[in-house]
């Protein structure tokens, strides 16, 4: 009896004491914290894939910044000048994406709307506190028509024939370095990892003998709203009026802006993508939350969007079949659910 | 009842086996035991979530306070200007991660079994 219960113990000892074979690394870079989860690998093995990535993001956090000197900065201002300029090959990937991402969402997604942040104020590293813009300083540059329809690109020539643009990728830049990532970790041999920057994520195999579980933030407070595995190279991206925002005089001004009325997109507070470019991801969670309950079926459906889960202002969550399949959620009571047809 | 001392040692491992079981099964196995602190990019400390503490941590904006309250922890108060890691209340659970990105202070909780391996916000 004595040897039986001390087997046991024994065997929750070990039981207790096994440690998971899971590695994991917190960042600041990027302008964000990145989270890295590796999976089965030996410490040492994903350590130096961490150690990587960290200079990556670091490079790619420099060269593709809008507002601190850089290569970014220093194209924009060729076009300030000159109207036409030589694209860096540390840039031309992501402006091809983005020139691409910015026809499928009928301009709903524009990088070249650098200067409206910058009125709003949402160029800067720490998020403003308002008051908002005139209105009259919305509606006169607003009235000049800066769009990536204005820039041409040719081989890697770009020419741009308003001088009132300035490209800023924030929109699209945090799901391309995932993207990139990824790519890095698996050229290093990684099979199972989860790469996060700022809550946009990319997998990569599984956990063990079960896929990777996210939880989807709830967009007001700190809850989960919903969790679903992800299958091996899928990313799911969430845009949302809580990420950047200030509040004045009771009314909050979030930092997605819709290039058609120069405000903070209005009607839907949160837009969720799964997709496997974290690229495309994050430019359609964009173009979604600005298209709103409205528009965001249209807009899914010209930027080959499968899965799409839009909650709008009153609480309603719009989804389309296939992701409402997928979704499971974590709120009691559930919200009111409005399905589309199939993307 | 005269009870040698082996019989005693059998009780006392049995009525442990049944405690080690309840915390095993009964238990909330999702909490954390440890939570990582980190600085900047560098890992500060890694301490118990037992007990009752606060912990300062010096950032570029000024110094951030944490405090540990028997199994969870919180940003107490931090230098930055929208006060969004405090607004996220108590982290418990194993995988969560509250950062104040301005002062580039995050904890990140290990342990405990993890409800979910990433957040998408």
């Amino acid at each position: 009896m004595l040897k039986w219960l001390s087997g046991v113990f024994i065997a929750l000892l070990l039981n207790g004491c096994a440690k998971e074979p899971l590695y994991q690394e917190q960042l600041f870079t990027f302008g964000t914290l990145v989270n890295i989860s590796i999976w089965g690998e030996d410490e040492a093995v994903a350590r130096h894939a961490v150690d990587e990535l960290a200079h990556d993001f670091d490079v790619m956090h420099r060269d593709w910044h809008a507002w601190h000197p850089g290569p970014l900065v220093s194209l924009n201002e060729q076009l300030l000048a000159r109207q036409e300029a030589v694209v860096p090959p540390e840039l031309l990937p992501l402006m091809q994406q983005s020139l691409a991402l910015y026809q499928a969402s009928g301009g709903l997604f524009d990088p070249a709307i650098g200067r409206l942040l910058q009125l709003w104020g949402f160029e800067a590293d720490v998020p403003p506190a308002g008051p908002p813009p005139a209105d009259a300083a919305v509606q006169a540059l607003l009235a000049r028509r800066p769009t990536l329809g204005d820039v041409e690109l040719h081989d890697n020539v770009v020419r741009s024939s308003n001088p009132n643009i300035w490209l800023d990728f924030g929109a699209v830049a945090k799901g391309y370095g995932v993207d990139k990532a990824v790519d890095r970790l698996r050229a290093l041999g990684i099979r199972n990892a989860i790469v996060v920057a700022g809550g946009d994520l990319k997998v990569v195999g599984a956990r063990g003998d079960r896929p990777w579980r996210i939880g989807v933030r709830h967009p007001r407070g700190s809850d989960i709203l919903a969790s679903l595995n992800a299958s091996s190279g899928e990313c799911i991206l969430t845009s949302g009026d809580y990420e950047r925002y200030y509040e004045f005089e009771g009314q909050r001004y979030h930092h997605v802006l819709d290039p058609r009325s120069g405000y903070p997109a209005r009607g839907a507070v949160s837009a969720t993508v799964i997709h496997n470019s974290a690229a495309t991801a994050d430019a359609a969670a964009t173009a979604l939350l600005v298209a709103g309950p409205q528009q965001w079926y249209a807009t899914a459906r010209a930027m080959g969007i499968k899965y799409v889960m839009l909650v709008d202002q009153a609480g309603t969550v719009h989804m389309n079949p296939a992701m409402a399949r997928r979704i499971h959620f974590e709120v009691d009571p559930l919200p009111r659910i409005e399905l589309s047809d199939e993307l | 009842m005269n009870y040698k001392r082996g019989d005693i040692l059998v009780m006392i491992m049995a009525l442990s086996l049944v405690a080690a079981l309840f915390a095993t099964l009964w238990g909330d196995s999702r909490r954390g035991e440890e939570v990582r602190i980190l600085a900047g990019d560098k890992q500060l400390a890694l301490v118990s979530l037992s007990g009752h503490r606060e912990i300062r941590v010096d950032g570029p904006l000024g110094t951030s306070t944490l405090e540990i309250d028997n199994g969870r922890i919180r940003f107490a108060d931090s230098p930055c200007a929208n006060k969004v890691c405090v607004h996220d209340g108590w982290a418990s659970r194993g995988g969560e991660v509250v950062a104040c990105l301005p002062n580039r202070v995050s904890v990140a909780i290990l342990g405990g079994e993890y409800r979910f391996d990433a957040i998408n916000f």
